[in-house]
């Protein structure tokens, strides 16, 4: 009864209509379950920018808004790396403010009052869902088959492993840069294919986009000449290849020289010379293919092979000098930590201080890409099938970024598009083995009736293997529990392990309610309402875009890590004792330093378990003056108990941490619930600085530095004249030891 | 409302098409200037003055009754009224009522502007009737003054007991000789370290009676207008001297959605006494676990109307997670909404925050009778926290913001028969603006009305806004709507339909 009209309408021109219809409304679906699936966070807290780095694009974003472009751009911050402040608009990739500025003129433009804030914090789940359609079209490019692209789209929509940079209130460059980077390399493939100027022109103004928007674009810079370079010896020059690819350098160099930050790289740093080495290669393989129409074969042999080695002994011999005389900068630092995973450790620790610069550990693949890293392989083996260029390309991709995601946990961010593809390549060529090689539900009733399909029947004479109907079973049935779980998967890790805006914590009540720690933002609101518009504010550098974001107070360094000795400085005076501290605050202006404590609560992301690597960057710069040894007990163990050495104890970072903690707990019970440690019952004392505001669950805890005694006494001299003076007989026995003055 | 309805048809037949702003009353314009040496004409004399202070809250509230004579030989009908310079530009709302007619409603009272060399700066008090020659009349008079204390100690440590004084003068200021006066003080507390004692009458003065001090009565017949005898009172006050430098407040009206959404912008600071350290944690915790009263602001205790709902309580950073909820039961119990700052607000500490509820308009809102295009909004005018020690508004903007296309709009203050510290309309500057919002097209009309000055006991306090609406303004924006999308689809199809290949065809 209904097959007549199914029929019609899934036959013939209606039947193209109605799947490109259901093609879109899966599409929108895949993109609306990618968008919402990121909303976790906003649904159990609130629309709030999450961790750190998004707090300062947050700024810079409201920045762009309040004062325009051209501002934006010759934006000077002299509320950051105080006294020092920071060429903003010159050292940022604008692209990402830039989008959001432009969709809140849009919608301002519509009379729609939308604040800033919600447009940045729903700009990464708007974006995923664009990425899935982008997505889609690349992978649509690589496989005849209708599925592939949507599989590859629905992947991409909850992958785990790009939805950890994209949640709602994730507001970084990753959050629009995936999507560009997606639809550059779909862009790029189609001018592959097609050798068209205009394709090439496209990749060329997306990359031109990518790189206003994150500095992950070299991956692209890398990537595409890499792949010119493969179909070259691979013998496959053509004119498509030259057409594309002399387009997408040409314009886009000058799009990316467009950006202040990357100003000239693109022709002077080593990072950029693969693409202009292929540039010039490329216009020498045209000109001998131009030139092998008119020589006899044995001469072009022999013209072949001296131009190959005069060309190449001269643009070797030019990249050494230009880089030795410095004008091609060497490689940067943190591409040679991608090489050698131990170099940041031992020379940038700054570098290896972050978290999101460590090593990959294996288990991080499966829980970020679940079932699709082992539909991995079998999608590039695909690809080795039938090896068009475009399929070059993916395992390329699949080679590169497999490496750099096991050498750096953020990058597994840039393998993430490329296992999407060749899993869903892998997948719907098993669906449409086993799917589409019968044309009905029960071929041995229904086959004499069926006469349209005359060939595949003969094919299916023999009832077991592809064509059984038990196989076919077991393979999709098994493929859809594989989906199933690939969905509960992805919905359980987002919304346990990428959903938490780290600013708040969120805890349980007894009765099972959910109980909300808010102690940053109790602290940085304080520091907002309470203390001078200009008062500068020490803290190590993690928390610096939070403040300058959420206390809109000046900062000494902040999570943009340019100024290793600035932050050097920081960790020295974290890591000294209070009268060498006191002056290096001081000279750099600070009225108030801000600590982060996890002692009474357990949060241990404090700054004691991050204190090592402020000791570590401060001996980097002062060897003589700072000792990780001295922090160490001599059984090598780094206590903050009574045990503790006595560098550790006169530290400014522990007398922070630890001052008046022990008053709130009875009789010398003090107890640090991050370290399992009992601590002293005599709590360290302070003489340069005052405890100014502590937040609920002493999380933050802010000191005020003092001013200059009036008496032009030291500091630790007041202190103890106060203290004896208050009790007189009490404080004989063990007064505070004298200190040497500066 | 009746009258009210009358003079809303009244309006109605005169104006017809702009937006316009009329007060019921005929309100006086702005301030008068005085000559520098201008000392008013000895007309009146008063008989008796009595003076209820009032330092209960944060700030000082002040009843005067005086009953006026008229001396002259004329008829006379303007009284000036006198305060000393420091209080007048800190006076809130001052009204001046005929004591002898309680139903005649508030007299006029004009401001004059202030001359920084003159002692005594006036208010000028119209009276409805001239007063005939030595016949009395009974003024009531009584007036909020901000931000009239001074904490003493100045600061002090987190636990301690918090002192506030208060300076004024024994003789009650006027323009005018005063036969005999007194001056009632009711203090917050029995804790009074230090009063002045005077001996300007026989006895003890001031006579004491649990939390209320009498000063006088003294016979000042022969005393100069002007005279001042300084007296000073220290007394306890272990609350938060909350102010509020700043309300904004919006009132969004939407025929649309039913809805009446109400929003209120705060910028407070506590005016008590600063801490002496720096704030501890421990003492706190301490404190608080115990519940010793603590002259910071802990808690703000926000009662909503019945039926109010999706409360939200932020800040500039987000959403203030400490905040509650109990909603009330409709129509009689209100809800309320619990505030806690972020921080407690010690003396000199600030904390700026944003509430906002909605409500069905349905219980605010009505049709004007005998007109289908009018409507009659009644809302408070203010609300705001109800707390014990009074909180006091240094400036509040109020602004109702009505539907597009909202006309020939008018308002006007519900005036009650009991002095409510409403401000009388020549106290508030109007102002109607326009308002682009959610795809409008020409803007919602918005009335703002701002008030310098102004306490928590206007919490009562009801507006009512009359305007004319049609059907075709309710329709304007589906039909703006549609008609963009139209284009835009059209504009497509155009583009979609043009040829810019460069093949040849």
């Amino acid at each position: 009864m209904a097959e007549s009209p199914l029929n019609v309408l899934l036959k013939g021109n209606t039947g193209r209509n109605t799947r490109g219809l259901l093609r879109i409304i899966i599409l929108g679906t895949i993109a609306a379950a990618a968008v919402s699936s990121r909303l976790f966070s906003v649904i159990r807290f609130e629309s709030i920018i999450h961790e750190f780095d998004p707090w300062f694009n947050f700024r810079a974003t409201k920045y762009l808004v309040q004062h325009g472009f051209y501002s934006f751009w010759d934006w000077f911050d002299d509320r950051t790396w105080h006294p020092l402040g920071r060429v903003t608009g010159g050292t940022l990739y604008p692209g990402l403010m830039v989008t959001s500025g432009v969709i809140y003129h849009i919608l301002r433009f519509l009379t729609i009052p939308v604040d800033i804030r919600n447009i940045c914090v729903l700009l990464a789940p708007g974006f995923s869902g664009l990425t899935a359609l982008a997505m889609y079209f690349l992978t649509c490019e690589m496989s005849t088959s209708p599925s592939a692209g949507l599989l590859a789209a629905a992947f991409m929509g909850i992958v785990p492993g790009y939805i950890s940079r994209s949640v709602a209130g994730s507001y970084d460059n990753e959050a629009i840069a995936i999507f560009l980077l997606v639809f550059t390399f779909f862009l790029w493939i189609k001018a592959v294919k097609n050798g068209s100027i205009m394709w090439g022109a496209l990749t060329a103004l997306f990359y031109g986009y990518m790189v206003s928007a994150w500095g992950g674009y070299v991956f692209i810079t890398n990537l595409i000449p890499l792949h010119v370079f493969v179909l070259l010896c691979m013998g496959r020059y053509s004119s498509r290849i030259y057409i594309s690819y002399t387009t997408w350098y040409a314009l886009g160099t000058l799009a990316s020289m467009q950006i202040p930050f990357v100003g000239f790289l693109p022709i002077r740093n080593s990072d950029h010379m693969s693409a202009l080495g292929i540039f010039g290669l490329l216009q020498l393989v045209a000109f001998a293919d131009f030139v092998r129409g008119f020589i006899p074969g044995k001469h072009f042999q022999r013209l072949l092979t001296t131009m190959i080695i005069v060309v190449f002994g001269a643009a070797f011999v030019g990249l050494v000098v230009l880089t030795v005389s410095g004008v091609i900068a060497p490689w940067s630092g943190r591409f040679y930590s991608l090489w050698d995973t131990g170099y940041a450790k031992i020379h940038i620790p700054i570098i290896a201080s972050v978290s999101e610069h460590q090593p990959t550990a294996w288990p991080a693949f499966f829980f970020d890409l679940n079932f699709l890293i082992w539909l991995f392989p079998a999608g590039v083996y695909m690809c080795f099938r039938d090896l068009k260029d475009e399929h070059v390309f993916v395992i390329i991709y699949s080679v590169l970024a497999s490496y750099f995601a096991g050498v750096m946990v953020r990058l597994m961010l840039t393998l993430t598009p490329i296992v999407c593809v060749a899993a869903a390549l892998a997948l719907s060529t098993i669906l449409d083995t086993y799917v589409l090689a019968s044309p009905g539900p029960n071929p041995k009733a229904k086959a004499v009736e069926d006469t349209s399909s005359e060939p595949l029947r003969s094919a299916r004479k023999p009832d077991v293997g592809v064509t059984s109907y038990l196989s076919k079973l077991v393979v999709t049935s098994s493929a859809i529990i594989y989906l199933l779980l690939f969905v509960a998967h992805c919905t359980w890790v987002t919304s346990n392990a990428y959903s938490s805006p780290s600013v708040v914590l969120a805890s349980r009540m007894p009765d099972g309610s959910q109980h909300i720690i808010d102690d940053y933002r109790e602290a940085y609101y304080w520091l907002r309402q309470n203390t001078p518009h200009n008062a500068k504010v020490m803290s190590w550098w993690d928390y610096g875009y939070q403040i300058g974001g959420m206390a809109d107070r000046p900062t000494l360094v902040d999570n943009n890590t340019w100024n290793n000795t600035h932050i050097a400085t920081v960790g020295k005076a974290m890591s000294s004792r209070e009268e060498v501290s006191y002056p290096i605050l001081r000279q750099h202006d600070v009225d108030y330093v801000l600590v982060v404590f996890g002692g009474l609560l357990g949060y241990s992301g404090d700054d004691i378990n991050k204190f090592l690597w402020m000791v570590r960057i401060a001996e980097g710069i002062w060897p003589d003056e700072v000792k990780e040894r001295d922090f160490f007990t001599a059984r090598g163990e780094y206590r903050v108990d009574d045990q503790a050495t006595p560098t550790m104890r006169n530290s400014l970072m522990y007398k922070m941490s630890y001052y008046n903690y022990h008053t709130m707990f009875q009789g010398g019970q003090a107890v640090d619930r991050v370290r399992g440690a009992k601590l002293p019952a005599e709590g360290p004392q302070l003489s340069t600085l005052e405890e100014a505001f502590t937040s609920e669950n002493w999380i933050i805890r802010i000191y005020k530095v003092k001013d200059l005694d009036n008496l032009n006494r030291d500091h630790s001299n007041a202190v103890a004249f106060d203290r004896g003076h208050k009790r007189k007989r009490a404080t004989k026995k063990k007064g505070p030891r004298v200190l040497r003055t500066e | 409302m009746r009258p009210f309805s009358a003079l809303t048809a009244l309006c109605g037949l005169f104006l017809s098409t702009s937006s316009f702003v009329c007060a019921d009353s005929t309100s006086s314009s702005s301030p008068v200037a005085l000559p520098s040496d201008f000392k008013p004409a000895q007309v009146f004399k008063n008989t008796n003055l009595v003076r209820n202070t009032n330092l209960e809250k944060s700030y000082l509230r002040e009843t005067i009754n005086v009953v006026v004579e008229n001396v002259a030989k004329q008829a006379q009908s303007d009284y000036y009224l006198a305060l000393p310079s420091h209080l007048y530009d800190k006076v809130g709302v001052l009204e001046v009522r005929d004591k002898s007619a309680p139903e005649k409603s508030r007299l006029n009272v004009q401001a004059t502007e202030i001359d920084p060399s003159r002692d005594l700066q006036y208010y000028i008090v119209h009276f409805s009737e001239p007063l005939p020659p030595s016949s009395q009349i009974t003024l009531g008079i009584s007036y909020s003054v901000l931000n009239s204390f001074s904490p003493r100690p100045a600061a002090i440590k987190q636990m301690d007991r918090q002192y506030l004084t208060y300076s004024f003068s024994a003789y009650a200021p006027s323009a005018y000789t005063t036969v005999t006066q007194k001056t009632k003080l009711k203090l917050p507390s029995t804790n009074v370290p230090e009063y002045t004692t005077t001996d300007l009458k026989s006895g003890a003065d001031p006579e004491r009676l649990g939390t209320s001090y009498t000063y006088g009565p003294y016979d000042t017949a022969q005393v100069a207008p002007g005279t001042s005898y300084p007296i000073v009172v220290r007394y306890e006050f272990t609350k938060p001297v909350i102010t509020a430098s700043l309300l904004e407040r919006d009132l969004e009206v939407s025929h649309w959605g039913g809805n009446l959404a109400t929003e209120e912008r705060y910028w407070l600071r506590n005016n008590g006494s600063e801490l002496l350290d720096h704030f501890s944690r421990v003492e706190w915790t301490l404190s608080s676990y115990q519940q010793l009263p603590s002259s910071s602001i802990r808690e703000l205790k926000y009662p909503l109307k019945p039926g109010s709902v999706d409360p939200y309580f932020i800040d500039d950073i987000g959403n203030v997670s400490t905040s509650r909820y109990r909603p009330g039961k409709v129509p009689s119990r209100d809800a309320s909404l619990e505030l806690r700052p972020r921080f407690p607000i010690f003396g000199g500490w600030n904390y700026s925050f944003r509430v906002g509820w909605n409500n069905d308009l349905s219980t605010f809102l009505r049709r004007a009778v005998g007109s289908s295009d009018s409507y009659v909004l009644k809302v408070p005018f203010i609300e705001g926290p109800k707390a014990s020690e009074g909180i006091q508004y240094e400036k509040v903007v109020v602004r109702v913001i009505l539907p597009e296309g909202a006309r020939n709009v008018r308002w006007e203050m519900l005036e009650k028969a009991s002095s409510n510290g409403l401000p009388s309309s020549s106290q508030i500057q109007t102002d109607v603006s326009e308002h682009k919002t959610f795809m409008d097209t020409l803007g919602r009309t918005a009335l703002s009305l701002t008030v310098n000055g102004l306490t928590d006991e206007a919490r009562d306090s009801q507006i009512v806004v009359t305007y004319d609406y049609s059907l075709w303004d309710g329709l304007r924006k589906p039909v703006t709507i549609t008609a963009g999308l139209f284009t835009v689809f059209v504009a497509a199809w155009a583009v979609g339909n043009l040829d810019v290949s460069i093949k040849k065809r």
